[in-house]
């Protein structure tokens, strides 16, 4: 069997490219499915736990998938804004929890997520470096954020501005970092999390400026009826600290001002019954139960993954179709070199046995190959699928 | 050390037939067979290592009935005993010149390629003249060189008997004498019986037996 082998071997060697090719071939066939199948089972497990654990979530009337995607992934799908008084009303009913999520804004690629200290309970997540909040212009990085963008406590971070072409549009508000997060193998981990208050700062909903109440005649055009007119010398601030925190405002009621979703989170089970009974016939908002919104997403996907299955193993016996007619003709070509064998002779059963062993290793090889995939997919894979799924949802 | 008698061979689909009455080949003999193109030399090669089973008739090689022998044991027979030269050299590209000359240890792994044998082929390689050539694959040799490769390559496995076909039909008339003597030297060095199919009449002259091939018995086309 060794001298097999080692004839097998040098032939496999000696025809690397062909090999090779058909290796990889292999490899894709044998791989494949077994990957996707592992993988999209993984997604769809960790899909569902994120969304079990989130007990309910208000938001506009609309598609309930955009909103859940949004509000739980942070995956940006342009779902309708609610109020900051839908977090009032729900707190307001003493039923559950209100905590507001505010996306839109990202901090170079990374999604900014403005919320409430109850967030970080809500969902257990821990300080690993630093500490959390505590005022205004401060930010809390996932993991994943922190390590990416190689940011700590200590350093500054800016939000991604929303018109970058527009001169008179919002400018990006410089954060400071005060906190990483412990990872939590989620959504989370690549997040940048602020006040809301900060978000809507970043937003251009509130802004901070130097003081106009003594400033003279060559900063303020007119003053009328407590308004003040300023001309564009006023000093606009873009980063918040400890100095100017106190000219930071909002004009109008806060009350008002937008929030993408509200995590609703009932005390008890009849809390949750009750709630949802209340939003039964709203008109503009919708109280969903993302457990189900995700499991009924997991079924699509499910659905889909039935055809993509068909798909590969289409490929997979076109394959080995390929793989069986590539062999086959090779050994005709090799014609000449088994009438050798046989002249000096090698008998029929050696002869198999060297065939046999090129099939052997090209087989041996490409399941290795699969494997090495299969792991790397593994590590890697789950988190590039379910941000696949996400956007594409 | 070879012997035919009364041997009659036809192949299965018809067309060619050979007969052998009689043929005798002594130990350590250096014999040639002639004959015209169809006459049935290269199938008397054939006959005499058990590649092809007479119909009727005895064939005898080195003391061994090889016509009595099942498929399985005239190959081992053959491999274990018989050492071929071939006139297109049959050497495989991807292997180099070493592994080459040691093919016949891979396909019969009971002849045992021990340190010893591989020490025995460099020793062969290097009275061949192709101690510096051991890394190169066939495409890489001359034409003479490649002959030499195939004539170590009968050798190796120290047969009693070399079955020679038109060893040097391919060969220029300098490399042809070169690769003759070489072949000469190392079967007279092991006493190995050597029988080659030639179409060269002047190169008769350095055989010590002659066997005309249509003169063995009644042959038709």
């Amino acid at each position: 069997m060794k001298d097999s082998m080692y004839l097998a071997w040098r032939y496999l060697c000696h025809h690397r490219a062909k090999t090779l090719l058909l290796v990889l071939s292999l490899s894709v066939f044998l791989g494949l499915p077994l990957i996707m199948r592992a993988m999209s089972r993984a997604t769809q497990r960790s899909l569902l736990d994120r969304a079990e654990a989130t007990p309910l979530l208000l938001g506009k009337k609309g598609s309930s998938l955009d909103l859940v995607v949004e509000a739980l992934y942070f995956q940006l799908k342009g779902a309708e804004a609610i109020t900051e008084a839908d977090v009032d009303a729900i707190q307001a009913t003493g039923l559950a929890l209100g905590i507001p999520i505010r996306t839109g804004l990202m901090a170079r690629g990374f999604p900014l997520v403005g919320t409430s200290l109850d967030y970080f309970r809500f969902r257990n997540l821990r300080i690993a470096e630093g500490r959390g909040l505590a005022m205004m212009g401060e930010c809390v990085l996932g993991t994943e954020a922190a390590k990416t963008l190689g940011l700590g406590p200590g350093d500054a971070l800016l939000t991604s501005p929303s018109t970058l072409f527009d001169l008179a549009g919002v400018y990006s508000l410089k954060l400071n970092v005060v906190g990483v997060l412990q990872p939590s193998y989620g959504p989370d981990d690549e997040a940048v999390f602020v006040d809301v208050r900060t978000a809507w700062v970043a937003e251009g909903k509130g802004h901070g400026h130097q003081d106009l109440a003594g400033a003279g005649p060559d900063l303020v055009l007119k003053r009328k009826a407590g308004t003040v007119t300023a001309n564009a010398k006023l000093l606009q601030y873009n980063e918040i600290n400890e100095s100017n925190v106190d000219s930071f405002h909002f004009h109008g009621d806060p009350s008002g001002y937008p929030v993408s979703a509200v995590i609703a989170v009932p005390h008890d089970e009849k809390s949750g019954v009750l709630l949802r009974g209340r939003y039964v016939d709203a008109e503009a908002r919708q109280l969903v139960r993302p457990a189900r919104v995700v499991d009924s997403l997991n079924k699509q996907i499910f659905r889909f993954e039935r055809i993509l299955e068909i798909v590969v193993w289409t490929v997979g016996l076109a394959t080995a179709v390929m793989f069986v007619l590539v062999m086959v003709l090779s050994w005709r070509l090799r014609a000449e070199e088994l009438r050798t064998m046989t002249r000096l002779g090698c008998s029929r059963w050696k002869a198999a046995q060297i065939m046999g062993s090129e099939i052997v290793i090209m087989v041996g090889a490409s399941i290795f190959i699969a494997g090495v995939f299969g792991i790397v997919m593994a590590q890697y894979g789950e988190t590039w699928l379910q941000n696949l799924i996400l956007r594409g949802a | 050390m070879i012997s035919l008698r009364d041997v009659r061979f036809e192949y299965p689909h018809g067309g060619f037939s050979l007969d052998v009455t009689e043929l005798t080949v002594a130990s350590g003999t250096r014999a040639a067979a002639i004959g015209p193109s169809g006459s049935g030399k290269t199938t008397l090669l054939n006959l005499i290592s058990g590649i092809e089973r007479p119909g009727s008739g005895e064939v005898s090689t080195a003391g061994v009935r090889v016509d009595q022998l099942s498929p399985a044991a005239r190959r081992s027979f053959r491999i274990t005993t018989v050492g071929f030269v071939f006139q297109e050299f049959l050497l495989l590209e991807y292997l180099d010149v070493f592994d080459n000359i040691l093919y016949p240890y891979r396909l019969h792994p009971e002849l045992g390629l021990e340190a010893s044998v591989r020490s025995r082929a460099r020793r062969l390689a290097s009275d061949l003249g192709l101690a510096s050539l051991f890394d190169r694959r066939p495409s890489e040799l001359s034409q003479g060189e490649r002959q030499r490769v195939a004539i170590a390559r009968a050798l190796v496995t120290e047969p009693g008997l070399i079955l020679a076909d038109e060893p040097t039909g391919n060969l220029d008339p300098a490399t042809k004498q070169q690769a003759l003597d070489l072949l000469f030297e190392q079967c007279e060095a092991r006493s190995t019986t050597l029988l080659m199919v030639t179409h060269d009449h002047g190169l008769l002259d350095q055989f010590t037996q002659i066997v005309d091939v249509e003169a063995l018995g009644p042959t038709e086309a």
